[in-house]
């Protein structure tokens, strides 16, 4: 037997095997890139700088900033101890625990919205959430922009928990169960050890929130509604900017959009990294 | 002391049934018996980590099986060892200690005396991430013994060393069980390390536990 | 562990300063109106489709009036489903009044001021570049026709309804390549390119340059009409009608509508605090100065009453007075203008009595007995009012119109002049209204005439064609038409005609 031929031929296995497996990839990243140029032909420079010109817009982009990244920390505030509690303890009802955090997950958009609406609306024995929080606390919520925070939370909260379980549940329990036999209680176990290793998984979990929350549309329109300079969104934006005919504009934002989620990633990924080295 | 009266454990379809023993304080006991007979369950119930079902540990008396694992004083060297990734190996000496709120000075000659009798004085800047495998063990070692325990649990400590390391590390813990004088129970699969180590040696079958002459080592 | 702590601490500082940026900069900026009160901010619920026409609108107004608008957009059933739920909110403008239709079945809405109305067309690129000329190029094979979903939007269950009866609607479905939720879903995709024609308001093609529109036949009668309503649940409906009234005005809303390419109603002229002046027969006074006054209060005008005997109205009216409406006391009286009020509607019914002292000393049992010897009676005045007109009708019918008017002694122009006199005691006997009688029980009795015809009196209630406030008028006499309107009618005295205010159409 030729000693050469099962190496070249293992060789050309290998050249095989990139070429099917880039091939596949390749068609989802080329998917990406196509939408995109399609996009920024469609539009031009000058209509893109028009729509950043208007009052309307130059506010629905701060809202979005600022409620995305509040949103983001409120999720990874609450995300994380309930990720870790659904990691280390298994108690009786724990599967009920799991399929409601994943319910805002899996429920269209509107429905969320709605649902949303009718808890603030929806009289209790005569008590109405919406008027007990304005007219006791003078902190009117429905159509106002803290609904537009509490449906971006909703959502981005949901991803926050998964990722931290994850997270939580790739990391070696034992260490924290010798804190506690070194004089740690559960709280100084969680504190000391088991967040410190978790920071990546932190810088993750709000990533996806963040960006969950910047892609979240249909809760928002539902229960913040879309007020010019109140409660517009970037997302919202769009729709509104669509259902005139304004393609042009539509498009422009939503290239607007791309371009603050890439940068936003960008960031993230670098302090990622940055929290490692 | 550790006296176990009567102490069953279930974990999932496992049980442990009625396990009672008594190791006396200073003695250094050996445990053994065959794989998935729930050693390491046993060595979890006596720190604390797993919840006893039936019957009582004890602790110089003291009965504690109710209590946590934080109050209960024992040091602890699980299987994988469960070094802290993010922490130095200064900080693991001192982990122990810092959360007692001693001052600098107790930690500091603490810690340097531990360093010494393990042999990990040059080792205490760097972080766990490079350690071989016999400095991890004195690492892991040094963490249980910080607060001078009382009792010391070590589950297989040495299985995962190479000859050499493994022969090193009897003497050092022959070294630390003369110096601190610790009750201690060493769970193992060597017959070997039973014969250099143990005062009584335990066997851990499906009925129970039995303690076996160390003539007959087990 | 002290870096988790930062990032803590700086995570909650973060926090805190964005919800104050987010809360400054939504703070309601405190607006004065002219009597410098402060104005709360009236929230509209606004189709999406009307967003460029309602910001032209808002911004003009909140210029001119110092009251701020806000406006949530949305698609007209979504939108509904909001008001419904969080019972909040003033106004709201779906993008037909089909949405109108269903906010009614779920009671919340009330006043609805017609804005405008769209027709259906056919939508192509600029240029025709694949020959649209008539209804069966629709169904080539080579063009790509899409429509809006008939049960999603109006337009499309219109169109479905109007070809349908035409015939036309199945050959259609079949060449449809799909259905998009919305009228501007389709237009979006004929500029895309998508598509290559659909059926669309012409109204929306004025913001899409690149489309144009082709008129077929086919489709004419496919209008959608275009209203703007305020909440049944409204805090502010005085606040919430000024604005409607400025949005529905032919000088001021309504001439953004034109701009944006709606063919636009014949609104009201605009005014801060417009005059409605009505006249009406003074029988009706005590069945319709309650639903004014609460009319004057909810929509903030004013309303001038006149009333008399239809009589002197019919002669003011003729010597040049023209109001805004007129409720007259009989058919006889509003057929005497025709020209002012074209298209009146019957809306009461009063019936003549014979009213005599409490206890009826005379022992008068019918009109026969007012010919009596020595019977002081008093009637209204033939000329005057429809009173007196129908008391000739009446009592020559029975015919006992001669002996009658021997004992006559007082003409008057209305019933409550009458009624005085009995209760002076000049006067025995008197023909008035039943709702006469039922003002002055205490002191009056009342004898049924029975058995003729011309004795009932039918209300009819019209507007002025030429008013400046036809829609005001409008609502004025839907407001009369109410329950609780109707309510008032019947404890007076008067029947009620069930007037359908559709009538007026």
């Amino acid at each position: 037997m030729d000693a050469k031929n099962p190496r070249r031929s293992r060789r050309a296995s290998d050249a095989l095997f990139f070429l099917v497996m880039g091939g596949i990839s390749a068609t989802f990243i080329l998917l990406i890139v196509l939408l995109l140029v399609a996009d920024v032909m469609f539009t031009s420079p000058s209509e893109f700088y028009r729509a950043l010109a208007k009052p309307e817009i130059r506010a629905a982009l701060q809202l979005t900033l600022f409620s995305c990244t509040v949103a983001a920390i409120l999720s990874v505030w609450v995300g994380t101890p309930l990720g870790y509690l659904l990691s280390r303890y298994s108690f009786r009802g724990r599967w009920v625990i799991d399929t409601l955090v994943d319910i805002p997950i899996v429920l269209p958009p509107l429905v969320l919205g709605l649902s949303l609406l009718i808890l603030f609306h929806q009289p209790i024995a005569g008590w109405q959430l919406e008027s007990a929080l304005r007219d006791g606390l003078g902190f009117p919520v429905t159509y106002r922009w803290p609904a537009v925070v509490l449906a971006q939370f909703s959502v981005a909260c949901a991803f926050s928990v998964r990722t931290m379980r994850v997270t939580f549940d790739q990391m070696n329990p034992r260490a924290e169960e010798v804190a506690r036999t070194l004089g740690c209680t559960r709280g100084q176990a969680f504190w000391r050890i088991a967040l410190p290793q978790a920071s990546r998984g932190i810088v993750t979990a709000f990533t996806i929130a963040w960006a969950r929350a910047l892609g979240e549309f249909g809760p928002i329109m539902v229960f913040a509604g879309t007020t010019r300079m109140r409660t517009e969104v970037l997302s919202t934006s769009v729709f509104l900017e669509l259902s005139i005919g304004n393609l042009d504009a539509a498009v422009a934002v939503s290239l607007l959009m791309v371009m603050l989620a890439v940068v936003v990633l960008v960031v993230l990924r670098v302090l990622g990294t940055g929290l490692n080295s | 002391m550790i006296e176990l009266k009567g102490v069953t454990v279930k974990s999932g379809s496992f049980v442990l049934p009625n396990i009672s023993f008594q190791i006396l304080s200073g003695e250094y006991a050996v445990l053994m018996g065959t794989s998935g007979r729930g050693k390491t369950t046993l060595l979890e119930s006596i720190c604390g980590l797993r919840r006893v079902a039936e019957g009582q540990v004890l602790i110089h008396g003291r009965d504690v099986t109710r209590w946590s694992p934080a109050d209960r004083e024992i040091g602890y060297v699980p299987q994988d060892l469960a070094l802290f990734p993010k922490l130095s190996v200064l900080e693991h000496l001192e982990f122990a200690l810092r959360l007692r709120k001693l001052s600098r000075e107790v930690v500091t000659e603490r810690t340097r005396e531990l360093s010494e009798v393990l042999g990990i004085g040059h080792l205490l800047s760097r972080s766990i991430a490079g350690l071989s495998g016999g400095e991890a063990q004195r690492v892991a070692l040094g963490r249980a013994l910080s607060f001078r325990p009382s009792v010391l649990l070590l589950d297989e400590p040495l299985s995962a060393l190479d000859e050499s390391t493994r022969y090193e590390m009897h003497e050092l813990l022959r070294r630390v069980k003369q110096t601190t004088g610790v009750t201690t129970l060493h769970v193992t699969h060597s017959v070997s390390e039973a014969e250099s180590l143990a005062d009584r040696c335990f066997w851990l079958a499906a009925d129970g536990i039995q303690e076996r002459p160390l003539s007959q080592i087990c | 562990m002290n870096r988790m702590a930062w990032v803590l601490l700086g995570s909650v500082a973060v926090v805190g300063a964005l919800l104050l940026l987010m809360n400054d900069a939504a703070s309601d900026k405190s607006l004065l109106d002219k009597q410098g009160n402060k104005t709360e901010p009236l929230l509209l619920f606004c189709a999406a489709s009307n967003r460029g026409v309602m910001e032209s609108i808002r911004t003009e107004y909140e210029r001119e009036f110092n009251r701020s608008i806000q406006i949530q957009y949305g698609g007209s059933q979504s939108l509904l489903s909001s008001i419904e739920v969080s019972e909040t909110g003033d106004l709201y403008l779906p993008a037909d009044d089909s949405y109108i239709e269903l906010g009614r079945k779920k009671r919340l809405l009330s006043e609805v001021l017609p804005l405008a109305t769209m027709r259906g067309v056919v939508a192509v690129r600029r240029g025709n570049p694949k020959g649209v000329h008539a209804f069966a190029d629709l169904k080539r094979k080579d063009l790509r026709v899409v429509q809006s979903s008939p049960d999603s939007s109006a337009i499309g269950k219109l169109t479905r309804e109007l070809l349908s009866e035409r015939n036309l609607w199945a050959g259609l479905e079949g060449a449809t390549a799909t259905f998009r939720t919305t009228v501007t879903d389709v237009a979006n995709d004929l500029v895309v390119g998508s598509a290559d024609a659909g059926i669309v308001y012409d109204a929306v093609l004025k913001s899409y340059p690149d489309l144009e529109s082709i008129e077929l036949a086919e489709l004419d009668g496919l209008v959608s009409h275009v209203s703007l309503s305020v909440l049944a649940g409204s805090k502010q409906p005085q606040a919430a009608l000024h604005f409607a009234r400025f949005v529905a005005a032919r000088d001021r809303g309504l001439k953004n509508y034109s701009a944006h390419g709606f063919q636009v109603v014949n609104g009201d002229v605009w005014s801060e605090v417009p005059e409605l002046s009505i006249f009406a027969g003074s029988m009706l006074r005590p069945a319709i100065e309650e639903s004014l006054v609460d009319f004057e209060k909810r929509e903030g005008v004013r309303v001038t009453r006149v009333y008399n005997g239809c009589g002197i109205l019919v002669a003011q009216m003729k010597a040049g007075q023209h109001p805004d409406a007129y409720f007259a006391c009989d058919r006889e009286f509003m057929k005497q203008v025709p020209d002012l009020f074209p298209k009146p509607v019957d809306v009461s019914t009063n019936q003549l009595v014979i009213l005599v002292q409490k206890g009826n000393p005379l022992g008068i049992e019918s009109l026969r007995d007012l010919g009596k010897k020595g019977v002081r009676v008093g009637v209204g005045h033939e000329k005057q009012c429809a009173m007196g007109w129908l008391t000739q009708n009446t009592i020559r019918q029975a015919g006992l119109q001669s002996e009658v008017m021997e004992n006559v002694t007082v003409q008057t122009p209305t019933g409550d002049m009458l009624v005085n006199q009995l209760r002076a005691g000049s006067l025995d006997a008197a023909v008035a209204y039943l709702s006469n009688a039922a003002g002055a029980a205490d002191y009056l009795d009342a004898i049924r005439i029975q058995g003729l015809s011309c004795s009932v009196a039918t209300q009819p209630f019209a507007v002025a064609e030429d008013s400046p406030h036809t829609q005001l008028a409008e609502r004025l006499f839907l407001k009369l038409c109410s329950a609780e309107s109707q309510e008032i009618f019947l404890d007076e005295g008067f029947q009620w005609q069930d007037p359908k205010p559709s009538d007026r159409n």
